[in-house]
């Protein structure tokens, strides 16, 4: 079952079509990222799903009904990239305070962040105020804000950036225990390392656009390029094959792209015959990283202003 | 709806809590006070003794008359120099004059002349000039007495005047005095309230638009809610604020009359207090000044939460582009005195209805009585439009204030601002 579906979905600003036209369902349970460069209309599409922002056309379906922004708020927890908490205000009421305007009782408020705070030892904060916080421990907080109320989707921007490795692997450890538990996290990020390590599914925008959808998996072989790595026990000076042809070499050893109608163990038959010994062979998929370059290259970096009449 | 009071009781309770809430309320009044007081005790300190030098070519003027005038009063000095005219009138300042006046020789006992010249080296104003005017004037008229041979009493009779006082038939406590007075202190409270309390809405907002909790917020409820949720919060610690004061007035009055004629001081007050009760509509004008407080609060300021939603960091954008909503309550500030020294005229009925300058005006001019000076359907009518325009403008602004919460960048211009609320 999708938790979410978002179907033809646009949002024009006065100088750019900010989303244009971009469908997406997101499965129960899973953790979703959203990839894009700077401006591409994530944070867009975001707003548009926390009820921040009313789309101009398109639909919005939250646990198979249209999303209602007002009453379904308590089934969404929302990060947003730039951080946002009151400075001035002791950090135990604000966490009571964001989480009864999310629609919690304040019994039941008062029970979840004691028991967050206890697990993320954060009990003697109570009476401290933001400012007091330093940078990762106000992230951390904005964290435990995000998800105090045990949301359906939980939306995150960004979540790592600013912390320190140790905080960096205490939250990813919630966000798995989290979405063990049934919540559905949407990740958006530009930090392909780690959308490879947590992600199951993927989506790729750009300039307003879909570009890329399906599970990381599925996407690295369809932008595979047949390319292995071997490790020999030495290397030969000329290698001559119409099977493959190097393309490179490292430390560990050649890397060797495999030629249209030939198979690994045609690589493999061709240094056998030579009589060198093979250490290890493993094929090369592309990094999430590359593919997002190879597709995004060629774009400006920057989005271009252009005029809309809509 | 619940979302609305969680936001405003957080907007109450995080001010209310502040030591400057606490300090401001106790403060204000003394200040107030201090203000009244303190412009009064200066304006006497600094007064200016002035000493004048009476040349009299005449020969009418005599020491006597002067040393007479002189003792009626001290705020002045006339001398009369009878030898050493030149030098006198060359060198006036180093003998310690501030200045000297020549009585010409043709002056007539009968006729006098038009204008006489006060000759100075500095510059003194109506307010110094005056009473010496009036000496001179005095010395005159006892010329004129004794010439024509006037006795003291029949100069007592001649000088003898009736003042006029008013009395409203239809209203017999009015006292013009008090509710001249009210009136001020009304008007002047509405206008710093909508001042202060306009601003820190405006701050408010700012704040909660840089400091990004807005977008956390506005992921829980509608930027309208948290718009409005703000605006009645801080007009509710405005409000707590003015019944502190009113509950202050009512407990030294009852502990005045409780200890009776205690001590000089606090029976005085006590008596100025219940001359007040008596001859005002108390009640009324209590009220009045709440519903204004409030409709008037929610009119200016959620167009100050507009403009706190459309700028950024820099407090110099926030003071170009709320100076306009500034310039309409200083305006209205402007309206009051006219309206004060005359409560019927066109010009205070029609501001005491039209919205902006409605809230002060009205406030000036309800404590000259309901429904004399200031007839019910005027009263309601100002009420009414009042409630429509806060209406009109809550609306207007709640239209910039959810696109200008998210809106970073640029400082937008009025003109962007208006097209903000009118796009659909």
């Amino acid at each position: 079952m999708n938790i979410l579906e978002v179907r033809n979905l646009k949002k024009y600003f006065a100088t750019q079509k900010a989303v244009d036209d971009i469908s997406l369902e997101i499965p129960q349970g899973s953790i979703f990222g959203l990839l894009g460069p700077n401006g591409a209309g994530k944070t867009t599409l975001i707003r548009m799903i926390t009820g921040i922002f009313y789309p101009d056309s398109g639909e919005i379906i939250l646990k198979g009904k249209p999303f209602d922004p007002e009453n379904d708020a308590r089934f969404i927890g929302y990060m947003p990239e730039e951080r946002g908490l009151y400075k001035k205000m002791k950090i135990g009421e604000q966490a009571l305070y964001l989480a009864r305007l999310k629609g919690l009782s304040r019994q039941d408020a008062m029970v979840k962040i004691k028991d967050w705070f206890a697990r993320l030892e954060m009990d003697s904060w109570w009476n401290k105020k933001v400012e007091d916080l330093s940078k990762g421990m106000g992230q951390k907080l904005q964290f435990v804000i995000t998800v105090l109320h045990e949301p359906d989707l939980i939306i995150l921007d960004e979540p790592f950036s600013g912390l320190d490795p140790v905080n960096s692997n205490l939250i990813k450890d919630e966000i798995y225990r989290l979405a063990k538990k049934g919540s559905t996290i949407i990740f958006s990020t530009h930090r392909m390392e780690q959308v490879e390590e947590i992600c199951d599914q993927i989506v790729l925008v750009n300039k307003g656009k879909k570009i890329l959808d399906g599970s990381v998996q599925q996407i690295k072989q369809e932008f595979k390029e047949n390319l292995y790595g071997i490790q020999l026990e030495h290397v030969p000076d000329t290698i001559q094959s119409q099977a493959f042809e190097v393309i490179g070499q490292n430390k560990e050893g050649l890397i060797v792209r495999i030629a249209e109608g030939f198979k690994p163990n045609d690589v493999l038959g061709y240094f056998m015959q030579q009589g060198i010994n093979i250490n290890s062979f493993k094929e090369i998929l592309p990094s999430l990283n590359d593919i997002f370059i190879k597709l995004v290259e060629g774009t400006p970096t920057a989005r271009q202003f252009q005029t809309i009449s809509a | 709806m619940n979302k609305i009071l969680l936001i405003i009781q957080r907007e109450f309770l995080t001010r209310v809590r502040k030591r400057t809430f606490i300090i401001s309320t106790i403060m204000f009044p003394l200040l107030y006070l201090g203000l009244i007081f303190g412009t009064g005790y200066i304006a006497d300190k600094t007064r200016e003794d002035l000493k004048i030098a009476l040349i009299d070519h005449s020969g009418l003027f005599s020491e006597k008359l002067v040393q007479l005038v002189n003792g009626n009063d001290s705020s002045n000095t006339l001398k009369l120099i009878s030898e050493n005219t030149e030098k006198t009138m060359l060198s006036f300042d180093s003998m310690g004059y501030d200045g000297y006046v020549v009585i010409p020789q043709n002056f007539d006992w009968k006729t006098g002349t038009d204008s006489l010249m006060v000759n100075t080296k500095k510059s003194f104003g109506m307010g110094a000039i005056n009473p010496v005017e009036r000496k001179v004037n005095q010395i005159w008229n006892k010329i004129k007495h004794d010439s024509l041979g006037l006795d003291i009493a029949k100069e007592t009779i001649l000088n003898k005047t009736v003042s006029l006082k008013l009395k409203n038939q239809k209203d017999k406590n009015a006292n013009v005095v008090i509710a001249t007075t009210i009136g001020y202190v009304c008007g002047f409270l509405m206008y710093i309230i909508l001042l202060l309390y306009g601003s820190q809405v405006m701050m408010g907002v700012t704040e909660e638009k840089t400091s990004r909790i807005a977008e956390v917020v506005v992921s829980s409820v509608k930027p309208f809610q948290l718009m409005v949720g703000k605006i009645i919060g801080i007009g509710m610690v405005a409000l707590a604020q003015f019944l502190i004061w009113i509950a202050c007035i009512f407990i030294i009055y009852n502990i005045g009359k409780t200890s009776g004629a205690g001590g000089g001081n606090m029976s005085e007050m006590v008596g100025h207090i219940q001359n007040v009760f008596t001859s005002v509509n108390l009640p009324l004008v209590v009220g009045c000044f709440i519903f204004y407080l409030l409709a008037g609060f929610f009119f200016y300021s959620s167009l100050y939460a507009a403009i706190g939603s459309a700028i950024n960091e820099d407090m110099r954008e926030a003071q170009s582009l709320s100076f306009p909503i500034t310039m309409l309550i200083i305006f209205s500030i402007a309206l009051m005195t006219p309206t004060i020294s005359n409560p019927s005229s066109p010009v205070a009925v029609w501001a005491s209805i039209i919205p902006f300058s409605s809230p002060i005006v009205m406030m000036a001019r309800i404590p000259f009585g309901v429904p004399n000076t200031v007839p019910w359907w005027q009263l309601g009518l100002s009420m009414v439009s009042l409630i429509i325009g806060f209406m009109f403008t809550t609306w207007f602004a709640a239209r910039i204030y959810r696109t200008g919460i998210l809106m970073y960048g640029k400082k937008p211009s009025w003109k962007e601002m208006i097209k903000w609320a009118f796009r659909k």
